[in-house]
């Protein structure tokens, strides 16, 4: 049997091979990792769908390959485990009854690309539809394969054509993001050797994606930046009160863990902070969860992993989860799954150093904090100056959906959440 | 002579062009329908189809009469006026032509008797009893069909070295009837002349019988032949043929052994070749594949832009259907419609006993190109209607995708399969899934019920048959 590549998640239809891990051969189990897949969200390590020996390897290293290809060819695992187990025949589960995905948000990124494209090998049934819904396709133009079917087997109905053909309404109706971007002079090509001797690296495709999104998020938002200083010297010292006893549960209590805690307490008293924008129906959505994205500096570049409902967590599974989500993704173990669904980012250069910076805001999330290093201040205190330790905190946010006031309160409660940090929130 | 003007010009009548002209005119088109042959109807309705089913039909109750002894009811021996089985059958084929041509009056389908003959990429010449008559067309339909392949080393010019043609005007009941070929044309006329007495013995090039079929739905085939004809030779050569008297002297090389052996007829069914011959195609921009039929694309189109080829002529899959829906692909796309053949569902049905019927993808099909498949089975030895007519030796199968559970392709064998097909069609052409046969209720006692079952096989609970427990299915 052949394993193929498993849809990944929404908008990762795709990806580059980094690396085989299997080789003709090999007895592999179910679930072995085979391969590692670099896409735009990240580098995911794919597994096998079946056990069984490696007959055939269809990819290597550096090949861009998409959903429904063909990675490796199984013999014999297929039969010989399943007949030498000579299991009670379930019959096969109650029909797989549609269960379609949700509509993914609208991206206008509705083509896969040529090249993906044709290298899918395609079953030479036509899209599973009824003739007359052919036929009206053909009229129409639109291409059944891209049409999600909802019926039994992917079948696509009318109602499908209907709501496909809706969706593509609004994307068109969508003020395309890009627009300004496509009226710039073609990119030249600039031969830098000229000044001296130069080494050149192909971008990556995680740094393509980073250079895309950065782009976008910056053309499409209009930003406005936020400067303060929390005092931290509270933090600090609840930090060295407490850290012997988290260890002692296995979690590393850090700054950012108040940080993160702080911020996500804060959210909840500012729901808009915690929204998106959504331009088609152009309406705001606030989000009851509070999910964070952390900005993670890894080797490969900018991963931001999510860590989930933040604000019902109490510091020690914060600390543990934090630590979790950094080591996976530098070490490249981060899942399509575990980058999606952030409501607010917060990146964190206190550990390289550096004070103010402008961080560009997320899309779809409309605000992201970021950090500088904390360092001894002199402070003016009740008249007296004394020594205190200042973290620099940015806010930057989408003026479309918040406006300066809301964002002034915002930090203001936050940097009181920071300094004034409940005590209660971190025994244990 | 001034030449008549029209909208489509469809050379040839036969279910493909008569289907073409008949659409055209209903869509408000002028049309000129153009027959060589008085009759109308093409090979399918005066020499095919039609005359083979009807011999077909009338043949099989002798078969019958044989085998209801077992079943305490016996017949005299039957006596064949050969005359008058032919004299039915010529009122059958000239009722349904005669049909036809009723039918393109009432459209208002000018029909014009004669050889059609391109002058040029928009002028047609036919040779009619008055005379030379020139059409100008704006759109040709050329739908001229095919013939029986008779190569030219066995033609002698002797009448009883015969084509379906010939077979099929049972001039005689031949003692001894040499087959050449084992396709379905073979098969249909074996059967029917075997079933009127004639010893048969059918040759075949290849390595087996009905190459088209899936082994299993061709094996009660092969084991009617083994029963009721002399005998069946594979990897056999027929090479010259000489007249002997009034018989035919045939060499032939059967696995390798050279023999040779007297026949009173013999019945070439190798094969068909297009008509395009003499027809003044060179006339035109119209381009032929290495094997002589018209290149076309997906809508019917010609290289020359105002030609179009359907059916036979233009190769694939030579079936009546087949051309009857590309005779409306090729209005369609005249009328502007973004029409094509593309994704067509075109099921095949060998009238053997038992009929033999497809459609989709088959197991062979798929197992060559790697397609992964699922096969459920439903014998008919376990199908209480086929108990009751005393024929269990039918099978109907279902090639599943067993990611999506869709039905990919239905293949029946087995008395009346070619009518049972028609629900296969609509389940593979629709995208419908096994669940979907299983769960529509078929009436109970018919054959239909064994599409439902075999449905019912691939999820593992039939009710009249039992599935041998397999390990579980990969979620």
């Amino acid at each position: 049997m052949d394993v193929k590549l498993p849809r990944l998640g929404e908008g990762a239809d795709s990806g580059t091979v980094v690396n085989v891990f299997v080789k003709e051969g090999d007895q592999i189990a179910k679930d072995q990792p085979i391969l590692e897949l670099e896409n735009e969200k990240a580098v995911a390590t794919i597994p096998s769908t079946a056990a069984g020996t490696v007959a055939k390897i269809h990819v290597k290293a550096g090949d861009k390959i998409s959903v429904g290809q063909k990675l490796i060819t199984l013999s014999g695992g297929g039969a010989a485990p399943a007949a030498a187990q000579p299991a009670a025949a379930t019959p096969k589960a109650a029909a797989k009854t549609a269960a379609p995905e949700p509509e993914p948000e609208p991206e206008p990124q509705e083509e896969v690309s040529a090249e993906a494209a044709e290298s899918v090998e395609k079953s030479n049934a036509a899209v599973a539809a009824s003739p007359v819904i052919r036929k009206l396709a053909r009229d129409l133009g639109i291409d059944l394969a891209k049409v999600r079917g909802s019926a039994r087997g992917g079948r696509v109905t009318m109602e499908d054509v209907r709501a496909y053909i809706q969706r593509l309404q609004k994307l068109a109706a969508q003020p395309k993001a890009s627009a300004g971007a496509q009226t710039k002079p073609a990119a030249e090509s600039i031969d830098f050797s000229k000044w001296g001797s130069v080494t050149k690296k192909p971008l990556s495709p995680l740094r393509q994606v980073i250079a895309r999104r950065m782009t976008e998020n910056w053309n499409a938002i209009p930003h406005v930046t936020q400067f303060d200083d929390a005092d931290i010297t509270g933090i600090l010292a609840l930090r060295k009160k407490y850290v012997a006893a988290y260890e002692k549960k296995g979690a590393r209590l850090t700054v950012t863990t108040f940080i993160l805690k702080a911020v996500a307490d804060t959210l909840k008293k500012h729901p808009t902070l915690n929204s998106s924008l959504d331009e088609v129906t152009q309406e705001i959505v606030l989000k009851e969860y509070v999910h964070l994205g952390i900005a993670v500096d890894t080797e490969a570049g900018l991963i931001v992993p999510v860590l989930r409902d933040a604000d019902k967590k109490d510091l020690a599974q914060m600390s543990r989860e934090l630590e979790e989500l950094a080591t996976k993704a530098r070490d490249r173990k981060v899942t399509g799954e575990d980058l999606k669904g952030g409501s607010f980012t917060i990146s964190n250069q206190g550990g390289i150093g550096g004070a103010h910076f402008t961080p560009i805001v997320n899309k779809p999330e409309v605000a992201i904090l970021g950090l500088g290093k904390g360092a001894a201040k002199a402070v003016v205190r009740e008249d007296k100056i004394e020594s205190r330790m200042i973290l620099p905190v940015a806010l930057s946010y989408d003026h479309r959906v918040i406006d300066g006031g809301v964002a002034a309160r915002f930090i203001v409660d936050l940097v009181k959440a920071i300094e004034n940090f409940d005590e209660k929130l971190v025994k244990i | 002579m001034e030449a008549t003007k029209t909208d489509i010009v469809v050379v040839g009548a036969g279910p493909g062009g008569y289907a073409a002209a008949f659409y055209a005119a209903d869509l408000g088109k002028k049309v000129i329908l153009v027959e060589q042959d008085r009759k109308l109807g093409g090979v399918c309705l005066n020499r095919g189809c039609i005359p083979s089913k009807a011999l077909l039909y009338a043949t099989h109750t002798l078969s019958l009469a044989k085998e209801s002894e077992h079943r305490g009811i016996t017949f005299q021996t039957p006596n064949v006026d050969l005359a008058k089985l032919r004299a039915w059958k010529d009122g059958v084929l000239a009722k349904l032509s005669g049909g036809v041509a009723q039918l393109a009056k009432m459209r208002g389908v000018e029909v014009w008797n004669g050889r059609g003959y391109f002058e040029d990429s928009t002028t047609l010449r036919v040779e009619t009893e008055e005379g030379q008559k020139f059409i100008n067309f704006e759109q040709a339909i050329l739908a001229t069909g095919s013939k029986a392949a008779l190569p030219k080393a066995w033609d002698l010019g002797n009448p009883r070295i015969m084509t379906s043609r010939g077979a099929l005007e049972v001039e005689e009941i031949p003692e001894n009837l040499l087959v050449i070929g084992g396709g379905y044309i073979g098969m249909e006329l074996g059967t029917v002349y075997a079933a009127l007495g004639s010893k048969i013995t059918l040759v075949e090039a290849l390595d087996g019988i009905l190459m088209g079929a899936d082994a299993d739905l061709a094996r009660p085939i092969v084991a009617y032949a083994k029963k009721n004809f002399k005998e069946v030779r594979l990897k056999t050569k027929v090479g010259k043929m000489s007249t002997q008297g009034k018989q035919i002297k045939v060499e032939m090389e059967v696995e390798g052994q050279k023999k040779e052996e007297l026949y009173d007829r013999v019945l070439v069914a190798v094969g068909r070749v297009p008509n395009c011959e003499n027809i003044g195609l060179e006339n035109t921009k119209v381009t032929r594949d290495d094997k002589g039929f018209i290149k076309i694309n997906e809508k019917q189109q010609t290289e020359d832009p105002s030609i179009y080829a359907i059916g036979d002529v233009a190769g694939g899959i030579m079936l009546a259907h087949k051309a009857s829906r590309e005779a409306r692909v090729a209005v369609e796309v005249i009328l502007g419609e973004s029409s094509a053949f593309e994704d067509v569902v075109i099921p095949a049905v060998v009238f053997t006993d038992p009929e033999i019927a497809w459609c989709g993808l088959t197991e062979a099909e798929a197992k060559q190109k790697g397609i992964n498949i699922e096969v459920a089975k439903f014998p008919w030895a376990a199908s209480g209607r086929a108990l009751t007519f005393d024929r269990p030796d039918g099978l109907t199968k279902l090639i599943i995708d067993p990611e999506t559970e869709r039905v990919l392709g239905v293949g029946i064998v087995g008395a009346g399969a070619g009518e049972l097909i028609a629900e296969g069609v609509l389940a593979v052409e629709s995208g419908l899934t096994a669940k979907d046969l299983a769960l529509s209720v078929h009436p109970h006692p018919t054959l239909s019920e064994t599409l439902m079952e075999a449905a019912e096989v691939f999820y593992g609970h039939p009710t009249h048959t039992f599935v041998k427990k397999k390990a579980p299915h990969p979620a």
